[in-house]
């Protein structure tokens, strides 16, 4: 669907627009100098081969873009001025003349698709969404550099749905294609006006977030542009380059962003300007505050140092310790385990409560999430923050498309997690471990899987999941749970390898879930479609459940057969059965009351087996998955049967649930007689 | 602070005097409960246990095993397991309605009250406690609901405020403010159900309208004897669970029935003990004995039960 440009706050009119730009002109920093004038004739490429914020000597990625910003944020409107020079160079082997640009913001508007696929999901968040919480990005002029001013032939384009009210792409045609391997510059002035953080970006009282803040041109992928909507559900997609920020902003305000600091030079009318730069990332988010408190650490990477900055709130700050520790202990694991990670610089932002801004990444600075009451015992901000930084590889250098292929950024970053913090924190108790109550993750990850097992398959794209549940269950839960019991079938240490090949091979690239699932069979050196075909395409449920378990004296039809333990010889039949249509090869383990312990095999083909025995023991119990490393079983209740039932477990949680109705009775009476 | 000492040791030697009333409620809030939580154990067992996967939740209690077990079809609705302990949880209430006349009146008296007099005042008292509980609710229901609407706009006036913990704060103030009103207003209905036993009355708003000039003019005394037993049953609660944490193994749970059920009949005690301190308030402040023309007929309750004429002299205004 193709509509024409209006301005998202109501402008439209040429006049107006003129004399804005005039303004805007006043109020801005001079603009970015283009580095050629005409976009055809300019060289090969523009995109600088700058190493500042990488401990490498030479570009890490194939650089196909470069961004030259300045902008000026208001913190008392919440609005920036900005104006862009983006460098694109053409790298898709053909020529090209149709340019797509995100402009993100403008999802916070009441008839965007992101609010109206939130609304429908029934979303709270916009219960009590006001006028003054919506967000924009105008774009004020569109130049090409060579070519003149195209900003009447920018529109809007809804590639995914017929939503024509959905501003978030526009697109441009040029005069003339750009040829392959040469480049183009967009001269862009844009004006933003922050949201009320409802997803991810905008402003809470006096803290900022700037993320997805700037027109970002689409990725050429697999043959096409790859531009999409924002929806309620998907993240992001772009290409890899180098950025060159300039932001001018108060004084009074702690600032923090994507890769190194260069300069800050302080102005007489209140505010400074500080400059950054960033090489091989692939977006580019900052934050404000006039509150932060600032940790500053180190850390000696396999590449060259890291600088970490740590952003706090006050009230948080004593738990600036614990953030410092888990993003180093992160840090060595996965570098240990997937390679190393080349920037000079990852910040840690410790969002404004209730800003909606927490557990978020952008390359070398991701947002956390605590409380200023979190129990030590409690691992959520270690959780966020394993998380977030988890992203820096499966987002942030292995870049994969998040809108269509959701699941492997948030899933695979979701298994190393769990890996990362059991390394960590204790397999059963790397979520919670207080009071003698305690989680571990990766239980937690199968339960959020289970009950939506059967909805969606992974390669569904993010935002044609049937619910909120269904999107985070599948693309989070689901994907740790099937590379989780894919180290049951291949070993943990041959996956491990294939993680680290993985990253290895893909990084500063744009994988496809094929690269990801091939490279796990040539490392395996096994055929695992069977598998990939049930678990990560198809939508079955694995669910083995213990049917039978029997024991009875094999010389029953004696009159008067006395029973001797160890004496008397017992005729035992144990049936396993495969409840579900997902087939996997399981291991089961019988136990019998002289101690004995055996292991039977099955591949799970037919819908049930059994076992058989004449042994002078009986059949104490059975176990399916004795090892518990088939995490995607979607009950593991009913995966052992002991002969002789134990009731405490049960009584002991009628007990609680006792206490509990107790206590609940004396509190209502204590108040009203 | 020696009256408070005084009242509160009062209330302490009545309910060490009457233990058995605080043995019977405990057994009827532990026998209501268990009825209410028979359905939810009726639903563990066949899923718990023959499982070896339930020992996660017995040696230990892993949260996410938990969490699935509850997801389980097996355990139907959500609440269905454990809705029927509300209901469970009122009856417990009505009948602590049903027999606390016969229990304030035994805190009144000296000698240990015989059963018939026992379930005879109960009968008779019946209505007029629940006429209390309307005159109660009357008052309580819109103090309460301005308290609270107070709390809530004090608090999200707080939210928007840069210190993060200034909502926590405000709130804590103001749920403390709610508590001490509450507690004001319990302490007045708590003497006027001591007065509607001991007088007799039947125009409960007349004992309604004695006990609030009373526990007004002693607000100080018998808020700050309340209290202090309201902050023993928070430190008995605290302290009770971490005696059950600490003290009794995960897998023990005759050793958790034995120390949850210690938990809950001291704290059920507490509210008798504020009972009781109420109780001998009304004793040394507003009983008037019937001295100068006693009634014809027998007096409403039988003398052994009342204290003895002159023993406190009555200073009702």
């Amino acid at each position: 669907m193709m509509t024409d440009l209006s301005l998202p706050n109501g402008g439209g009119m040429v006049i107006k627009r003129l004399l804005f730009l005039v303004l805007l002109g006043h109020a801005l920093p001079a603009p970015p100098q283009a580095k050629s004038t005409a976009a055809t004739a300019a060289g090969a490429s523009l995109i600088p081969v700058t190493t500042l914020a990488i401990n490498s000597p030479a570009p890490l990625s194939q650089r196909v873009v470069a961004y030259d910003i300045e902008a000026k944020y208001d913190a008392k409107t919440h609005t920036l001025d900005g104006r862009e020079l983006l460098t694109y160079h053409n790298l898709t082997g053909q020529p090209l003349d149709r340019f797509p640009f995100h402009l993100y913001l403008n999802a916070f508007q009441p008839t965007s698709t992101f609010v109206r696929e939130t609304k429908a999901l029934g979303d709270e968040r916009l219960a009590k969404w006001k006028p003054e919480f919506w967000g924009a990005d105008e774009i004020k002029s569109f130049e090409v550099v060579g070519v003149g001013d195209l900003t009447s032939k920018l529109h809007f384009i809804q590639p995914d749905d017929d939503n024509v009210d959905d501003k978030t792409v526009a697109e441009v045609v040029l005069p003339n294609a750009i040829p392959p391997g040469q480049s183009v510059q967009f001269k862009i002035a844009f004006h933003d006006q922050f949201p009320e953080t409802v997803a991810r970006t905008g402003y809470k009282r006096d803290f900022v977030l700037a993320g997805q803040w700037f027109p970002k041109v689409g990725v050429w992928w697999q043959g096409a542009w790859n531009c999409h909507q924002f929806h309620t559900t998907t993240e992001f997609f772009a290409d890899f380059g180098v950025y060159d920020v300039k932001l001018t902003v108060p004084q009074y305000e702690v600032l923090g962003a994507t890769g190194i600091e260069l300069s800050s030079v302080h102005h007489s009318d209140g505010t400074r300007t500080e400059t950054y730069h960033a090489d091989d990332v692939h977006d580019f988010a900052w934050t404000a505050s006039p509150r932060f408190k600032v940790g500053e650490h180190g850390y000696a990477g396999a590449m060259g140092p890291i600088k970490l900055h740590i952003l706090m709130q006050p009230a948080h700050w004593r738990q600036e310790a614990r953030h410092a520790r888990i993003l180093k202990e992160s840090l060595d694991r996965f570098e240990r385990w997937y390679g190393p990670y080349p920037y000079k610089t990852l910040t840690l932002v410790d969002p404004e409560p209730g800003s909606e801004a927490g557990g978020m990444e952008y390359p070398t600075f991701i947002t956390g999430g605590t409380t200023w009451w979190m129990p030590s015992g409690l691992y959520l901000p270690e959780l966020v923050v394993e998380h977030e930084f988890g992203h820096q590889y499966w987002y942030g250098m292995v870049a994969t498309n998040e809108f269509e292929d959701a699941w492997m950024d948030e899933g695979i970053n979701s298994y190393t997690e769990v890996k990362v913090l059991d390394s960590i924190l204790g397999r059963d108790t790397s979520v919670l471990n207080l009071l003698g109550v305690t989680a571990g993750d990766r239980e937690l990850q199968r339960y959020e899987y289970i009950g939506v097992a059967d909805l969606d398959p992974l390669s569904r794209k993010a935002w044609q999941y049937a619910s909120f549940g269904s999107y985070g269950g599948v693309t989070y839960g689901k994907t740790a749970s099937l590379l989780l019991t894919l180290e049951s079938v291949i070993g943990e240490a041959t996956m491990q390898n294939a993680m680290r090949v993985y990253f290895t091979r893909y990084r500063f690239t744009h994988p496809t879930p094929e690269d990801f699932l091939r490279t796990i069979e040539e490392v395996s050196g096994k055929n695992l479609r069977w598998y990939f075909n049930q678990a990560v395409y198809g939508t079955q449920v694995l669910d083995y459940e213990v049917l039978r378990l029997d024991s009875w004296p094999a010389n029953w039809y004696e009159k008067q057969a006395s029973e001797k333990k160890g004496e008397t010889s017992y005729d035992s039949v144990v049936m396993i059965h495969r409840k579900e249509d997902f087939v996997f090869p399981v291991e089961v383990e019988v136990r019998f009351d002289n101690g004995e312990k055996l292991r039977e095999h099955w591949d799970g083909q037919d819908r049930w087996v059994k076992f058989s025995y004449r042994k002078k023991a009986k059949v104490e119990s059975v176990e399916i998955d004795p090892d518990h490393r088939i995490q995607l079983d979607r009950n593991d209740f009913n995966n052992s049967w002991t002969a002789q039932p134990k009731p405490s477990p049960a009584r002991k949680l009628a007990n609680y649930w006792q206490f509990a109705s107790q206590l609940l009775a004396q509190c209502l009476t204590w108040w009203l007689v | 602070m020696n009256e408070h000492r005084n009242l509160i040791a009062s209330g302490l030697a009545i309910v060490r005097r009457h233990k058995r009333y605080l043995v019977w409620l405990w057994l009827l809030n532990l026998a209501l409960a268990f009825l209410g939580v028979a359905g939810l154990g009726n639903r563990l067992h066949p899923i718990l246990d023959h499982s070896r996967y339930a020992d996660k939740l017995l040696h230990g209690f892993d949260a996410a095993v938990y969490l699935e077990l509850v997801a389980r079809p097996e355990m139907g609705p959500e609440t269905a397991s454990t809705a029927p302990a509300v209901p469970f949880a009122f009856l417990f209430f009505l009948l602590t309605l049903l027999f606390l006349p016969g229990v304030l009146l035994a805190y009144t008296g000296e000698h240990r009250l015989p059963r018939e007099a026992f379930f005879r005042v109960c009968e008779r008292s019946l209505w007029r406690f629940i006429r209390l509980i309307f005159f109660f609710a009357i008052i309580a229901v819109p103090v309460v609901a301005a308290l609270f609407s107070l709390h809530h706009a004090l608090v999200k006036a707080a939210e928007k405020d840069m210190n993060e913990l200034l909502p926590f704060y405000t709130m804590i103030a103001t749920l403390g403010l709610i508590a001490l009103v509450m507690t004001f207003l319990r302490i007045w209905f708590d003497l006027a159900e001591v007065d509607v036993v001991l007088r007799d009355q039947n125009m409960v708003r007349k004992s309604v309208a004695s006990a609030w000039r009373h526990s007004w003019r002693s607000l100080g005394r018998l808020l700050g004897s309340y209290m202090v037993i309201a902050a023993a049953a928070c430190l008995v609660l605290v302290i009770g669970i971490w005696v059950w944490h600490v003290v009794v193994p995960p897998a023990n749970v005759v050793g958790a029935f034995v120390v949850s059920q210690a938990i809950l009949i001291a704290l059920l005690g507490m509210r008798f003990w504020q009972r009781a301190s109420a109780a001998a308030f009304y004793m040394r402040e507003m009983f008037v004995p019937s001295v100068a023309n006693p009634p014809a007929s027998a007096p409403p309750l039988s003398p052994p039960d009342l204290p003895s004429p002159g023993r406190e002299l009555a200073r009702e205004s």
